[in-house]
């Protein structure tokens, strides 16, 4: 809905535009990222190949929801939302969703200065950036933020482990959210900071998960802060957070989207060329229903999705439609890849044939950024712990 | 994408808002409860003369035939708001899209404008006692006799035939075709001679489910044909291509407000039933299990309201589907039972209190919605024959 433009029709399809841009990634990333590279990725110290982000970065992708003023082309989130899908589509290994979650946050509440040493740097390709909010507790709320920060004169020293840092070994920034004071009734006492993954004090332990990724402990021994490195207010540091993993669980979910749809896809096409019993398994209606559902589910995923990112766009509150998406996704992407391993029988299990790389990635991508069960305490909350009458299709009270 | 209303289409939603509680009376709601006439008595037929005042029906039907030749999404609002209150108007599931796809001109101009106004009312006349999922083996026949067909054999499940003034009625006019090939639609006065209705008694017939329990009606029908005489203009569209017609038919039909209503509206109802009531102190609203349910389904509905706005961007943009009305057939009805498997369970040996129970919640809604939910997955093509559908249509998969 552009100023000055009369509203078009509801229509809650891709745009020409959108499908334009989807088009264009997909045939482009379909051509450079095939599995021979996920696969050599995996075995990758670094976890992906710099040529490739820096195509990305010409083609104008690593800078398309950041501002203009910054060298981006301030485009809606839907637009990376798109472009995340065909990237999961692909399993493209790159570090783009930990950059993103980073410098859209930069982009909303960094200072001036912030902004001007970082964003331009993301979308020319040069700053691989990511964020670090989870301890031991992997719950996404600020009460799970415990370790103590420090005041030092002029700044702050960090102290502590964090856990499930993505990309941190190839990252040259990275968001922390730390514990400044005692939650109290003005703030939770949460603040963001911007640390040197290189600097002193921080060293990192790489964690082998099941999407064979690049996640990392962080451990922040004496790690001096200024307040040049504060993004947004002291203490007042979680609306910012919560706003980060609105938009990080959004654009997981375009990725699990993308990787889901792609799974269906491939076994919707074993089961046409795979015969058994005479004839291809497709003609089997316990296999043409279990497909049906798989398409419900992923079609399921895909509109709660795009909404969450249009609202976003919109500027509505939008957190209960993003734990819609995501609450929705983990049970459903979940049971279409399994499903995909079980039309394709005992093959689908061997590691030189190439779907698991699929059914790693979107089991381990279901356990991040919030499970089934805390998503859905979120709407339940939202449901019923406010007085008013809830309607469909209208926002719940507030 | 746009996922949301024009400003003139909110105005238009608070306008129906208010036109329905003004004009949506205690009498109007006390006709649609005893449903013996399918509730077209005399305050419902005020009640659509003054919706058809305001425009409201037929939005998206040619203005030659009556209707505002405006847009799909507008006529849309309009039935989402009324089927809340449990009042069919706007024409989703009339025929009426059938008519004015394959009707002749003489045929659009005799039916739509009625349709519109409530005085033509439709009942499907497809379903026979041995051709239910497999509606290509129907039986009943039609044999051309000059300028008339004669017809015979019966018609199961006809459920509004006991008030409708006309029939959509698909038979067999060539024996020897292949079986999807030989049949032909006619558009049937239910006055015609020949024409006899027996009632079917529902499971809801006794006690009556209160108003806007899904598949809360009383009765359906049987309807028999004995040597009834149609003139040959009365065709829908060619001889024996009456398949065609009436999958077309359809799933035009299929795209609606009504169709995910009816499986979502349990969900608003136990969400504000257990925000403000509770069981001597207890209320399940505190219960984490019932709590994450409860968000579980109301995400799930989320997605038949999605589905159905797909569809209408669908058919706004020209209407080419391949499955995913099919896919609405299976995700609504389906969500429906798991809303009303769930409240069962939340409200445990309530839910059993039918309507002239006392005790009963909401007048034993709950109860009733345990009869007839899983009904919407049965009937105009079961969730089993949508997946099939799906499969075929959507993914090219063969037949077995």
């Amino acid at each position: 809905m552009g100023e000055g433009i009369a509203k078009d029709n509801m229509d809650i399809l891709p745009s020409e535009e959108e499908q334009l841009l989807k088009n264009a990634a997909r045939e482009f990333l379909e051509a450079e990222v095939s599995t021979a590279l996920v696969r050599e990725m995996e075995l990758d110290e670094n976890g992906y190949p710099p040529a490739l982000w820096q195509q990305m970065a010409d083609l104008g992708w690593l800078g398309l929801a950041i501002p203009e003023q910054y060298g981006g082309q301030g485009l809606p989130l839907t637009y990376m939302g798109l472009v995340m899908e065909e990237l999961g589509r692909v399993l493209a290994p790159v570090p783009l969703h930990s950059t993103m979650v980073a410098a859209l946050t930069v982009a909303e509440s960094g200072s001036e200065e912030q902004k001007r040493d970082l964003l331009p740097a993301v979308c020319s390709g040069s700053m691989v950036m990511t964020w670090a909010v989870i301890e031991r507790d992997p719950r996404l709320i600020p009460s799970a933020i415990v370790q103590q920060t420090q005041p030092d004169g002029e700044g702050w020293i960090l102290n502590g482990e964090k856990m499930f840092v993505d990309n941190f070994n190839v990252a040259r920034s990275c968001l922390v959210a730390a514990r400044t004071a005692p939650a109290s009734d003005d703030n939770e006492g949460i603040s963001l900071f911007l640390i040197d993954p290189n600097g002193v004090g921080v060293s990192q332990t790489p964690l082998v998960t099941i999407a064979k990724d690049k996640q990392s402990r962080v451990s922040l021994n004496n790690v001096r802060v200024t307040s040049t490195d504060l993004v947004g207010e002291l203490h007042n540091g979680w609306p910012i957070v919560e706003r980060m993993l609105e938009r990080a669980t959004a654009l997981l979910c375009c990725q699990m989207l993308g990787a889901t749809r792609k799974d269906a896809d491939m076994a919707i096409e074993y089961a046409k060329n795979r015969v058994a019993f005479g004839r291809p398994i497709a003609a089997f209606q316990s296999i043409q229903h279990m497909c049906a559902d798989m398409i419900l589910f992923t079609d399921g995923v895909q509109l709660l999705t795009y909404e969450a990112l249009w609202k976003m766009d919109q500027g509505m509150p939008a957190g209960v439609e993003v734990s819609q998406a995501k609450a929705f996704a983990n049970e459903k992407c979940e049971a279409v890849v399994r499903q995909s391993q079980v039309i394709h029988g005992g093959i689908g299990f061997m590691m030189e044939f190439d779907l698991h790389l699929w059914l790693r990635r979107v089991s381990a991508w279901t356990m991040r950024l919030g499970t089934t069960f805390d998503h859905r305490a979120r709407i339940a909350s939202a449901l019923l712990d406010r007085p008013g009458k809830v309607r469909l299709g209208l926002p719940l009270p507030v | 994408m746009d996922f949301g209303y024009t400003p003139e289409q909110e105005t238009l939603r608070r306008e129906v808002q208010q036109f329905i509680a003004e004009n949506v009376t205690d009498d109007v709601l006390g006709e649609l409860e005893t449903a013996e006439e399918g509730g077209r008595g005399v305050h419902y037929r005020e009640l659509i003369r003054k919706v058809a005042e305001r425009n409201w029906i037929g939005i998206s039907w040619p203005k030659e035939y009556g209707g505002q030749g405006g847009s799909r999404i507008e006529q849309y609002i309009v039935e989402e708001e009324f089927a809340r209150v449990g009042v069919a108007v706007g024409g989703a599931g009339s025929g009426a899209p059938a008519i004015l796809a394959a009707g002749t001109e003489e045929q659009k101009q005799e039916f739509i404008p009625g349709m519109m106004k409530g005085d033509i009312v439709f009942a499907l006349g497809f379903t026979e006692p041995q051709a239910g999922a497999d509606l290509a083996g129907l039986q009943c026949r039609a044999v051309r006799d000059g300028d008339e067909y004669v017809i015979n054999g019966q018609k199961m499940y006809t459920s509004a035939a006991h008030y409708a003034t006309h029939i959509y009625l698909m038979a067999r006019t060539d024996p020897d075709a292949p079986r999807h090939r030989g049949i032909s639609i006619f558009l049937v006065p239910m006055d015609t001679p020949g024409i006899t209705v027996r009632p079917l008694w529902t499971i809801q017939s006794d006690p009556p489910a209160p108003l806007g329990t899904t598949y809360g009606m009383a009765r359906t029908n049987e309807t028999f044909f004995e040597d009834v005489r149609v003139p040959a203009s009365m065709m829908l569209g060619e001889e024996n291509a009456g398949w065609y017609v009436g999958a077309m038919g359809l799933n035009l039909d299929r795209v609606g407000a009504s169709r995910y209503l009816i499986s979502v509206r349990r969900d608003e109802d136990i969400v504000n039933w257990v925000k403000e009531n509770d069981f001597g102190g207890h209320s399940p609203a505190d219960d984490p299990a019932v709590r994450d349910k409860l968000a579980e389904l109301w995400t799930e509905a989320q997605v038949c309201r999605l589905m159905t706005m797909r569809s209408m961007s669908l058919v706004e943009r020209g209407g080419n589907f391949t499955y995913e009305g099919s896919a609405e057939k299976v995700w609504a009805p389906e969500h429906g039972v798991h809303t009303t498997e769930t409240i069962t369970q939340i409200l445990g040996p309530y839910a059993t209190l039918l309507s002239n129970s006392e005790e009963a919640i909401e007048e034993g809604l709950f109860a009733h919605n345990v009869m007839g939910a899983f009904q919407s997955g049965i009937n105009h093509g079961s969730v089993q024959v949508m997946r099939d559908q799906m499969a075929r249509r959507g993914l090219g998969m063969p037949r077995g």
